[in-house]
């Protein structure tokens, strides 16, 4: 399913400041999206817009026109047609436990209950959706009792477990280890290979970069930059944004001021790409 | 606050049954005759919790009710009419040591199976038995949501308790002190408990809440508790006492 954007704008309670000003884009099913921007750009607000969460649940005022497929996700008519449609993360696992649930089970199995789905269904997506994630050992633990790290794979298994059409990701790996991290983002990789639009908004551009297919650069609630994210990530006009870049990309940039040349051939944004850089010279 | 032991009589009964009982146990410590019934019932209720339910449930509702005890036979026999009898150096009015007996029994009563069925509530098999009984998710949410709150309370103002103590607030020493350390625990903990709400509506619009709460939807039960024929024996019957409790009341 494609996230399509025209015109958004939308302010939330008690502030004439919009988060977003007239966001024009689309997030295509298939493909990885990456939303960028400093603190306070509108990446998160983007996400909660798209899934419906805001207004209908942060209250505001949305104008423009959201659509998923066909359907308004902000139009509360349709919350039940969208319901296990979209797999939403915020980048604070413990406050999306359902707070029903005594066991890692119950709780990844919480909203394939909701469906309405059989039991012996419900069963096998459960451990296969924690298997993936590689929480399966967690199975029988209690969720308030799960350290930041395996809280996050379970709120990802728990969503994993409805196969989204839609994901949308704040911060999905902010409390994972590196190794964790990294099968994370060949997760949302091979979700956007069958088929679901991934938007991810992270500060984690070492970790993203290679999964994108697309960065959305967000300033002031508006797209600054859009295009692939090793030409964006790597362009000087991103970089005058403001928004930083990868770690590699970011020291070549700091040793260009002192040797200009280092840049003549544009910047390297990963270790790999350095190296080779630095080979050929 | 510690859930009971999953092998406790209370734990594995079937959710309705502790609530009916719990309720039935509420209703019936106003309808009993003073004092007799009262004392009766709690009595009931500390035999059940000490001998077949959970006797560690006892600790803390003697917490709870010694104190109010304490409390009522000093009020009552104090400030009573006369006739008067003397307890040592204390000269006591007989009719305020009945009412006190009373008050203290339906309180005990109520403390105790509240708190055998507090400690014995599982959200996930609440909600189970909800849905076996085709009950709205909404409803059931409601109930276990409302029962949780204090276990999430109690949560909640240990993180603030030991964070402001990290800021240097002292909640111990004098009564004084004690007081001027409620105001930066209690606010954090209702203005937390009112963000919770909102973290937890968006947790659970995230889980496909729209698709149990739409007309007609059924939650699929993950592991229903057994409803035992003891279960609706009990459960029966604790209705009938409350019955027969009323019907008394009316026609005496």
């Amino acid at each position: 399913m494609t996230v399509r954007f025209d015109g958004v704008s939308f302010s939330y309670p008690g502030t004439d400041a919009p988060a977003l000003r007239d966001l024009s884009c689309v997030f295509v099913a298939g493909q990885v999206t990456w939303l960028f921007g400093k603190l306070g750009a509108g990446s998160s607000t983007a996400l909660l817009v798209a899934g419906g969460l805001a207004p209908i649940l942060t209250g505001g005022r949305r104008t423009g026109s959201v659509r998923i497929g066909e359907l308004d996700p902000g139009d509360v008519a349709n919350r039940a047609a969208l319901a296990g449609r979209i797999g939403y993360v915020s980048a604070q696992p413990h406050l999306q436990l359902s707070g029903l649930a005594e066991t890692v089970f119950d709780e990844v199995a919480f909203a394939p209950a909701n469906l309405g789905w059989e039991r012996g269904r419900i069963g096998t997506a459960v451990l296969h959706a924690l298997a993936r994630v590689g929480a399966g050992h967690l199975v029988d633990r209690v969720p308030t009792e799960l350290s930041g790290g395996e809280l996050q794979r379970v709120v990802l298994a728990a969503m994993l477990v409805l196969a989204p059409k839609v994901w949308l990701l704040d911060e999905p790996a902010s409390a994972l280890d590196p190794a964790a991290r990294a099968g994370a983002y060949a997760l949302f990789r091979e979700e956007a290979r069958r088929g679901a639009a991934v938007v991810i908004a992270t500060e984690d551009a070492d970790g993203v970069l290679e999964v994108a297919d697309r960065i959305i650069v967000l300033e002031r609630g508006q797209v600054a930059v859009d295009g692939v994210p090793a030409e964006v990530l790597g362009s000087d006009a991103c970089w005058a944004l403001g928004v930083g870049s990868t770690t590699v990309g970011a020291l070549w940039r700091a040793a260009a001021e002192r040797v200009p040349a280092m840049a003549d051939d544009g910047v390297p944004l990963t270790l790999e790409a350095a190296a080779a850089k630095v080979m050929q010279a | 606050m510690t859930p009971s032991a999953p092998g406790s009589l209370v734990a594995r009964a079937h959710p309705f049954t502790s609530l009916t009982v719990t309720l039935a146990v509420v209703v019936l410590a106003f309808l009993l005759p003073a004092s007799i019934g009262p004392v009766v019932l709690a009595l009931l209720a500390i035999a059940v919790a000490a001998v077949v339910g959970d006797p560690a449930s006892l600790t803390p509702s003697l917490i709870i009710v010694v104190p109010l005890w304490l409390l009522l036979l000093l009020v009552q026999g104090v400030l009573g009419d006369a006739p008067f009898t003397t307890w040592g150096p204390l000269t006591l009015s007989i009719g305020g040591l009945d009412e006190a007996l009373a008050q203290g029994a339906r309180l005990t009563a109520i403390v105790v199976a509240s708190m055998l069925a507090l400690r014995g509530f599982r959200a996930s098999r609440f909600v189970d038995a909800a849905a076996e009984r085709r009950w709205p998710f909404s409803a059931a949410y409601l109930v276990a949501a409302t029962l949780q709150t204090i276990p999430r309370l109690r949560q909640r103002v240990t993180l603030i308790r030991d964070a402001q103590r990290s800021r240097g607030l002292r909640v111990q020493g004098s009564i004084v002190q004690r007081v001027t350390a409620l105001v930066p625990l209690t606010l954090p903990l209702i203005l937390g408990a009112l963000a919770d709400t909102d973290d937890r509506a968006v947790a659970l619009e995230g889980r496909a809440i729209a698709a149990v709460t739409a007309p007609g939807a059924r939650r699929t039960p993950l592991a229903p508790p057994v409803d035992t024929v003891v279960d609706r024996v009990v459960r029966w019957g604790s209705v009938l006492a409350v019955a027969v409790a009323i019907i008394w009341r009316i026609t005496r």
